[in-house]
């Protein structure tokens, strides 16, 4: 190495003494996001249709609807295991009622108990599904039932009409 | 003969940023063989992809197969779908899935560089060549709203558009990248230090690479002019873009790093070419229909050539799903190449063959 | 991509006659599960005409001996090796455990009955 070529590295050392760093001071400072981020699934409870195709097209799973015994939906999600892929977004029949925004998501705590909290409501969602839908299945055989007798009974009055004359 | 040592490198290694393993038999300091075993994270992603997923689903999956080129395992997989669906995609989508495929390029081949000048040493140039690499995650991310796991290609189409002020930013980023791409080209060819480690270690000669099937940089460095850009043009119509193939002659580290500095060139032209002349179009080519029959699709990733083969049966979940990566062919290559090497120089040429073993063990 | 139907006393006798080392490129070993059977598959394709994709396979009912094709193709040891393991298919020359460790269970990827 010449003597002007040790020089210039020299002082490019000494300048590099002054120069900001290059990395983010990540706590205090925030790192770069770009405007169209893909961030939290929300959702607008008005305007969905509850036709759950969201859920079915969630790779991962991280939605969910449980239901009550009135038949009215809950929406569940969980952001730890939401992989932000916005398949929920683009399948929605609904337009706004499921969307993106550009808030990355927090953390995930050991006392949220994201993992197995989420299996056992993920679980218990399709189970009050179906304690519903069997619930559901009962009333209408029920009705069906109700229907039949009342139509037999209303044969039986309409014949006893035309039997007496 | 003089006394031989068995060595073994890894599962877990100081210089080893993937879990394989080497066994070395020397003489002294010299290699005289080498055997390996590359398999410590089967993850069972095809029977997951057969048995859990739905199809349109995999596509997400097969993304978590590697994370550094998540878009080549996106794309050719959804690229296998199509053909199983017989379904055309709209032109602006394979545009843009060339665009975040040579952006992608770019990252993959400064990380492996990163790696070469970690591993032969030179600390200060590791961090010099992470510096400049942030830009191509940022625009990533930009582009593709996720750092890492892009999930922009999809059955039929892409997730999303590129919007004009992020196309600006690419050509402006890119445009800023070029002289600091040059100052690294200077350094990788000339600088002594370097040439140490890099020069004649972890040779392979084009015969070899012949006769090992190995694909990539790999091949292409020894002279194998193999790359399945030039090749294919029915899926993604890469010539037109641009395209053109890299070889190097001597097939040892240094004619690596020197492969993949060029090909970055060369991504950067498809990239401009790209955004310059994109076409307008959906994004999305919408369909009911369910996958049938068998295909085979080839792509060529960051390391080489990636393969799919897909079998449906036209019900939502496929019948089956094989995927090769890159990284499989090379084993063999790999393998090879440390015979007659020291043994100081083989964490610089485990870095310079780049292996991904997560791909490769699935 | 062009479909070559073989048996395994056939196999390497047809490698041999078709596969040219510098004008082929070995792509990969696959087994797809088709009820009783199982078809074994070998992806080719050429250097000059890569387009071009030839595909040798058999169909073979489990548990019958595959013959190893790396005396013709030098590196389909590791295709062998993971099929093996994967599949848990013998193959001539294969021994299990490249891919898996020994104490994991025997074919992964077998469909659950
Ligand atoms: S973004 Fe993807 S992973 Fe997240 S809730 Fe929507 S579909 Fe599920
Ligand atoms: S897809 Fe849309 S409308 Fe349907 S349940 Fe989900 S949010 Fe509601």
């Amino acid at each position: 190495m010449n003597k002007t070529n040790g020089m210039k590295t020299f002082l490019k050392a000494l300048g590099n003494l002054v120069k900001k760093p290059v990395t983010v001071k990540y706590p205090f400072e925030q790192t770069y996001i770009p405007d169209d981020y893909r961030g939290l699934i929300e959702f607008d409870e008005s305007l969905c249709i509850w036709c759950r195709r969201c859920e079915m097209v969630c790779p991962p799973g991280a939605i969910v609807f449980s239901q009550d015994m009135e038949g009215k939906h809950t929406y569940h999600y969980n952001r730890a295991v939401c992989i932000y892929c916005t398949e929920c977004v683009r399948t929605c029949p609904k337009e706004g009622a499921i969307y993106q925004t550009a808030q990355p998501a927090s953390c995930a705590l050991k006392a949220e108990n994201i993992n197995n909290g989420w299996n056992a409501l993920f679980e218990e969602a399709l189970k009050s599904r179906a304690a519903y839908a069997a619930e559901k299945k009962r009333l209408a055989a029920e009705k069906a039932q109700a229907a039949k007798k009342d139509s037999a009974l209303t044969i039986k009055q309409q014949g006893k009409c035309t039997n007496s004359p | 003969m003089s006394k031989q040592y068995e060595i073994p490198v890894g599962a877990q290694h100081i210089s080893l940023l993937e879990p394989l393993h080497f066994k070395f038999t020397t003489e002294n300091e010299k290699i005289i063989s080498t055997a390996a075993n590359v398999y410590y994270v089967h993850r069972g992603i095809e029977q997951a992809c057969c048995s859990k997923f739905k199809f349109r689903q995999v596509s997400f999956v097969v993304g978590r197969v590697c994370g550094l080129c998540s878009i080549s395992h996106t794309t050719a997989y959804s690229q296998v779908a199509e053909k199983l669906l017989n379904l055309e995609i709209p032109r602006r989508a394979k545009y843009l899935r060339m665009l975040v495929i040579e952006l992608d390029r770019i990252h993959s081949h400064l990380l492996c560089l990163i790696h070469v000048s970690e591993n032969a040493g030179f600390e200060a140039l590791f961090m010099k060549t992470m510096q400049y690499r942030e830009f191509s995650m940022e625009l990533l991310e930009a582009i593709c709203g996720n750092r890492i796991q892009y999930d922009f290609s999809i059955v039929g189409g892409v997730a999303r558009d590129l919007k004009l002020p992020v196309a600006h930013e690419v050509v402006g980023r890119l445009k800023r990248f070029k002289p600091e791409l040059d100052e690294l080209m200077d350094i990788f060819m000339h600088n002594w230090t370097l040439s140490l480690k890099n020069k004649g270690s972890g040779k392979i000669t084009r015969e070899t690479a012949m006769r090992l099937n190995v694909v990539g940089p790999f091949a292409r460095a020894a002279g194998l002019a193999i790359d399945v850009r030039n090749e294919t043009e029915d899926l993604l119509p890469w010539k037109e873009v641009g395209f053109e193939m890299i070889t190097g002659e001597d097939g040892d580290v240094h004619a690596r790093n020197i492969v993949r500095l060029k090909e970055i060139y060369v991504s950067i032209n498809i990239i401009e070419n790209i955004i310059n002349g994109l076409p307008e179009s959906e994004l999305v080519t919408e369909t009911k229909a369910f996958p049938d029959g068998e295909a085979v699709v080839r792509l060529e990733a960051p390391r080489g050539e990636l393969f799919y083969y897909a079998k449906g049966n036209k019900t939502q979940v496929l019948e089956r799903l094989k995927i090769k990566a890159p990284t499989f062919s090379n084993i063999a290559g790999m393998v090879e190449g440390f015979t007659g090497n020291e043994y100081g120089s083989v964490p610089a040429i485990i870095a310079s063959y780049d292996p991904c073993l997560s791909c490769t063990a699935r | 991509m062009k479909k070559i139907l073989t048996s395994p006393e056939n196999l390497k006798a047809d490698i041999r006659q078709f596969y040219n080392e510098t004008q082929h490129h070995f792509i990969v070993m696959n087994a797809v599960e088709m009820g009783e059977q199982m078809e074994i598959q070998w992806f080719f394709c050429d250097y000059a005409h890569p387009a071009e994709m030839t595909c040798f396979y058999m169909q073979i009912p489990p548990g019958t001996l595959i013959p190893t094709i790396t005396g013709v193709v030098s590196s389909a040891w590791v295709a062998e090796a993971e099929l093996s393991d994967l599949m848990n298919v013998d193959i001539e020359n294969t021994e299990k455990g490249f891919v898996l460790e020994p104490d994991s269970e025997a074919g992964p990827l077998r469909k659950k009955k």
